[in-house]
């Protein structure tokens, strides 16, 4: 993007509560000293990750209820629009599918962390994810080959 | 005591309601607290609560001798981490517990593994409870070095050239 030349990375990290966040979490290492901030479903996660980060609260969203998944893609958006990250990076669920596809419209690169619970079948949002993603890991080394362009490296919990 | 924890985004009624009905039997004899989400099934023989703040829940945590809880991922790396022994029953997408069925697959699999003590039904509940008195999680060891590096080169990369 031209409006990037020169300055560094921006990354948008998502996820929701429980798992996906710990195992984002994990991965805390990669992203060390760079420009981050994050999308979270609820506050609770927001006092997880302590104090001085940028951290926007979009709500619980699942595909059970559909009006919070319009209401959580609202939030996302004005997240999104206002930050343009150049990178997109979640470990699900609902919300990083939702930031995935929105960071990729506003041509961010996009990484995709499938969760470990995901043993047989990628996730949903995991399988919608991989067609846009630019590195896409999954956790279980069976589903590599299921899923051509997936990455196992192992578990990161 | 026990600590029974069942995430905040759901109830999860069907275990909330099993270990009442095993409290009230007398096979649970321990102090059991709970967290149990909003507009969930209020157990009548032990204290519960909708949700902790983070400092709450850590303290619970702390105190308790043993966990029962769903088979969320949260729940059981916290018990991994802490060393607690954990007794979980997987959310059911049968009884619009969850959206699908990946908590049974983790749980199998962990259970293989001995990080943890798995009820498939609220039947198997009270014969595993029994377990749990005795049960010493074996500690996990992961690496996740590898991904941390696979993404950090993968951020390098696209930095080089968005500097460039």
């Amino acid at each position: 993007m031209v409006t990037d030349m020169g300055s560094d990375l921006r990354i948008a990290l998502v996820a929701s509560s429980g798992g996906h966040l710990s195992q984002l979490l994990k991965l805390s290492g990669a992203w060390q000293g760079r420009d981050v901030f994050y999308v979270v479903t609820t506050d609770v996660v927001k006092s997880k990750l302590g104090e001085g980060k940028r951290v926007y609260v979009v709500g619980e969203c699942n595909r059970q209820h559909p009006l919070r998944v319009v209401k959580s893609l609202w939030n996302c958006l004005a997240a999104i629009r206002r930050e343009r990250p150049t990178v997109v990076l979640s470990t699900g669920a609902a919300i990083g599918c939702l930031c995935c596809f929105l960071g990729w419209l506003f041509g961010a690169k996009v990484v995709w962390v499938d969760s470990i619970t995901n043993v047989e079948h990628m996730s949903l949002s995991g399988r919608m994810v991989r067609r846009i993603a630019d590195l896409c890991i999954v956790q279980w080394p069976e589903l590599t080959g299921t899923y051509p362009g997936t990455e196992y490296m192992g578990n990161i919990i | 005591m026990i600590f029974l924890t069942v995430g905040t985004q759901f109830p999860f009624d069907r275990l909330v309601k099993a270990v009442d009905d095993l409290v009230a039997a007398g096979v649970i004899k321990d102090e059991v607290f709970a967290q149990i989400g909003d507009e969930a099934y209020q157990p009548r023989n032990f204290e519960a609560v909708a949700s902790l703040d983070k400092k709450a829940f850590d303290e619970r945590i702390h105190e308790a001798s043993a966990l029962i809880s769903h088979a969320g991922m949260g729940t059981i790396t916290m018990a991994l981490d802490t060393g607690k022994p954990l007794l979980a029953m997987p959310r059911r997408r049968q009884y619009g517990e969850v959206v699908n069925d990946h908590q049974v697959a983790i749980a199998r699999k962990f259970e293989q593994l001995g990080h943890l003590l798995v009820a498939y039904s609220s039947e198997e509940l009270a014969d595993k409870v029994e377990l749990l008195k005795r049960f010493q999680p074996s500690p996990r060891r992961v690496q996740p070095e590898a991904v941390v590096r696979r993404i950090e080169e993968f951020l390098e990369a696209l930095s080089v050239k968005s500097g460039s």
